[in-house]
């Protein structure tokens, strides 16, 4: 046990870093599964306030007003440049509108003179809205009157079209409600789990390795009575008390999120994330296997790990990306890991078979990673480049 | 009786083309101190290496303590601590740490190891750093560190692969006089070095290697007596004439003269008062002299007169 205690003492320099890249994302994860539940199937269209000076008052110009007040906030201020101002400087009113004078003669003889005067923020979002519907509102008018309708009629039936409410589906972010084992949101947790376990292995077991690895302690052990295999068990059992050791904390955390312990489908998620830490670790050897220094290995550790997160689907869900960058993602192993997560988050109907090929992928990536892991260091350490290395 | 610890027969190990071992043998008995002496490339480290079971040979055969040394003579090995001239400890353990994981690998017995580990650091004199990383250390401290790793286990055939490489002339010595405690304590040491002072300080016998031959081996004294060389005069001196160069080349025992011009220098082979000769002949000429001195033969003289070429590399 000599070998696998220096390797959990060697393991403790290295850990400090991991527990960062742990807690943050614990505390980022936590308000985002819990958050995501509550506003994700509520839509709420925009009310500004809007402040209306009706210079024409008009029936018509007043139905305009009431057509706004409708769908907005009416605020009444003081009619002087400072007052409005003031108003618009402090936030207390989004966008000053002035029914000019002859708004409805101009409007029933679709003059193109100033129907409205305003003061608003300068390309604020208020602004950009407000003259949108005002546009929007006009033209409607004026097609209305165009096709023979009278001007009041127009305006009837114009308020009529705007006052429908925009139907708002949410693609891919579905909640789906008989999905009780597994929620939409608590998938996210388990969404994210590929990088952190990419980032936290190679953060921490790859140096690990390294130093163990190192060519004069490899040649001071060589020496010893510790027979290599010996040797060889008692860092591969180190590496799986690691990566056991840091999945069963983001399991345990996951516990809290679900509030109590997981159920049906929850459980095959559960098994995917084992998987993908076995994933994890064997590129994690693979890497230290080059013998990398540390600036190499915090290199590798974002572009793998980011590189992964963006292309397979972690970040930015499967559906959003192109065509061309999931047939990329096709051989990366996160991507079979976000299609089994989609598939148990209910984005894709639940398939048995298919969701044993995609564990399947992932296993199989881990065991060509480690074939080629043992190949490269076969050829490494051979006994021909022992001369190499100048002891 | 003296019984022999390392017994290499007829060793052969060839790279290619290069035969970096050509047929070497070596007998090693029980409490020497054997030096391997040869320039870098000579053999050294393949032979310590093919001696290890690190590198597989071409021919010939290698015996410890009797038994015939394979890459899975794991209780040879267990008698075997090895000194390399790189500092091969783990920086993220302490120094007791990393005493205690090397002595580990050796001896399972916790009471015993700890022992041991506690015998090793009071040897090298490391007690007062115990809980100090290797990156805190000096270089000589860290040196006692990588011999405390090889010796904890109190193995009985100690190698040491240039130990005093980059080593300040106070912490070498210290090392020497540790190596010969190690030695005067039971345990047969091999010690590689182009360094011939430390070799001739410290090793029983010596053999002296080139280009994978032992070209020579023996004790000092042996070595030395191999040689035609048993004396060489030097004298600064100015204008030294043809004709007085001449008389002393001409003296009994005297078989080589060399002079630049500042610097005379005699070679002898045998005799007494070659020195005082020389002077009486010097003086007859009325020519002053600035200083003189008188050398017995060193290894390198034996390197150099059976090679034609200086032991120590330029780069050294």
């Amino acid at each position: 046990m000599q070998v696998f205690n220096a390797f959990i003492k060697v393991l403790k320099k290295k850990l400090p870093g991991s527990i960062i890249y742990v807690v943050v994302f614990l505390v980022i994860a936590f308000p985002m599964a819990m958050n995501t539940a509550n506003d994700v199937d509520i839509f709420e269209a925009d009310r500004l306030s809007i402040c209306i000076f009706d210079e024409d008052d008009t029936k018509e110009s007043r139905a305009l007003s009431a057509c706004i007040g409708k769908n907005h906030d009416l605020v009444e201020l003081e009619n002087n440049r400072n007052a409005i101002t003031d108003a618009l400087y402090y936030e207390t009113v989004d966008y000053v509108l002035i029914i000019n004078k002859g708004y409805s003669k101009r409007l029933a003889d679709t003059q193109e003179q100033k129907l409205f005067s305003s003061y608003h923020m300068h390309d604020s979002y208020g602004t950009v809205f407000m003259e949108q519907f005002l546009n929007e509102y006009v033209s409607a008018v004026r097609a209305h009157i165009a096709g023979g309708a009278e001007l009041f009629a127009a305006i009837q039936s114009t308020e009529e079209a705007l006052s429908q409410e925009t139907k708002v589906t949410y693609a891919n972010f579905l909640h789906d409600d008989t999905n009780t084992d597994y929620p939409t949101n608590f998938s996210y947790f388990f969404q994210y789990m590929p990088y952190i376990l990419i980032s936290v292995l190679m953060h921490s077991l790859c140096p690990v390795l390294l130093a163990m690895n190192r060519k004069d302690i490899r040649f001071r052990t060589n020496c010893s009575s510790v027979k290599p295999n010996a040797y060889m068990v008692q860092i591969f059992a180190g590496s799986t008390f690691f990566i056991i050791g840091i999945w069963t904390i983001f399991i345990i955390a996951g516990l809290f999120m679900y509030g109590g312990l997981y159920q049906g489908k929850a459980w095959l998620a559960v098994l995917n994330s084992f998987l993908f830490a076995l994933v994890s670790a064997a590129i994690t050897i693979f890497i230290s296997s080059f013998e990398p220094s540390q600036n190499f290995i915090n290199l590798m550790t974002q572009v793998i790990g980011l590189g992964m997160s963006f292309l397979c689907g972690i970040f930015v869900p499967q559906s959003l990306l192109g065509d061309g960058v999931l047939a990329a993602a096709r051989f990366l192993p996160a991507y079979w890991y976000v299609r089994a997560n989609d598939m148990l988050a209910g984005k894709e109907v639940y398939d048995g078979t298919q969701f044993a090929a995609f564990l399947a992928i992932e296993a199989a990536f881990a065991v060509v990673l480690a074939l080629l892991t043992l190949l490269i260091r076969r050829l490494k350490y051979s006994g021909a480049n022992l001369l190499k290395v100048r002891f | 009786m003296e019984r022999t610890v390392v017994k290499i027969e007829n060793l052969v190990k060839r790279y290619g083309d290069l035969v970096a071992l050509d047929h070497l043998s070596l007998d090693i008995q029980e409490g020497e101190v054997f030096g391997l002496l040869g320039p870098n490339g000579s053999g050294k480290t393949t032979t310590i290496n093919c001696l290890l079971s690190l590198l597989s040979f071409d021919k010939g055969n290698i015996e410890i303590f009797g038994k015939k040394m394979t890459p899975v003579s794991y209780d040879i090995k267990k008698e075997i601590g090895v000194i390399m001239q790189n500092v091969a400890v783990f920086k993220e353990l302490t120094v007791y740490e990393n005493i205690d994981y090397f002595c580990g690998l050796y001896i399972t017995d916790k009471v015993k190891r700890k022992q041991y580990v506690e015998e090793a650091v009071s040897f090298v004199g490391l007690e007062d750093f115990l809980k100090f990383h290797p990156k805190k250390l000096s270089g000589g401290l860290l040196r006692r560190l990588n011999i405390a790793c090889g010796i904890a286990h109190k193995p009985r055939l100690i190698i040491l692969d240039e130990p005093t490489v980059a080593v300040d002339p106070q912490s070498r010595n210290k090392i020497l006089e540790g190596i010969a405690e190690l030695n005067r304590n039971g345990a047969t040491i091999i010690y590689t070095s182009h360094y011939m002072e430390e070799v001739e300080q410290l090793c029983t016998r010596i053999a002296i290697m080139d280009k994978g031959y032992k070209i020579a081996e023996g004790t000092k004294d042996e070595l030395k007596r191999m040689i035609k060389n048993t004396e060489t005069v030097s004298i600064e001196i100015l204008g030294l004439s043809p004709e007085t160069r001449a008389q002393i080349a001409a003296l009994p025992h005297v078989y080589n003269t060399a002079y630049d011009g500042e610097k005379l220098t005699v070679y002898c082979s045998g005799g007494k008062h070659n020195l005082i000769r020389i002077l009486d002949i010097l003086q007859k000429q009325d020519l002053s002299f600035g200083r003189v001195y008188s050398e017995l033969p060193t290894l390198n003289d034996v390197f150099l007169e059976i090679t034609g070429k200086a032991l120590r590399d330029k780069e050294d």
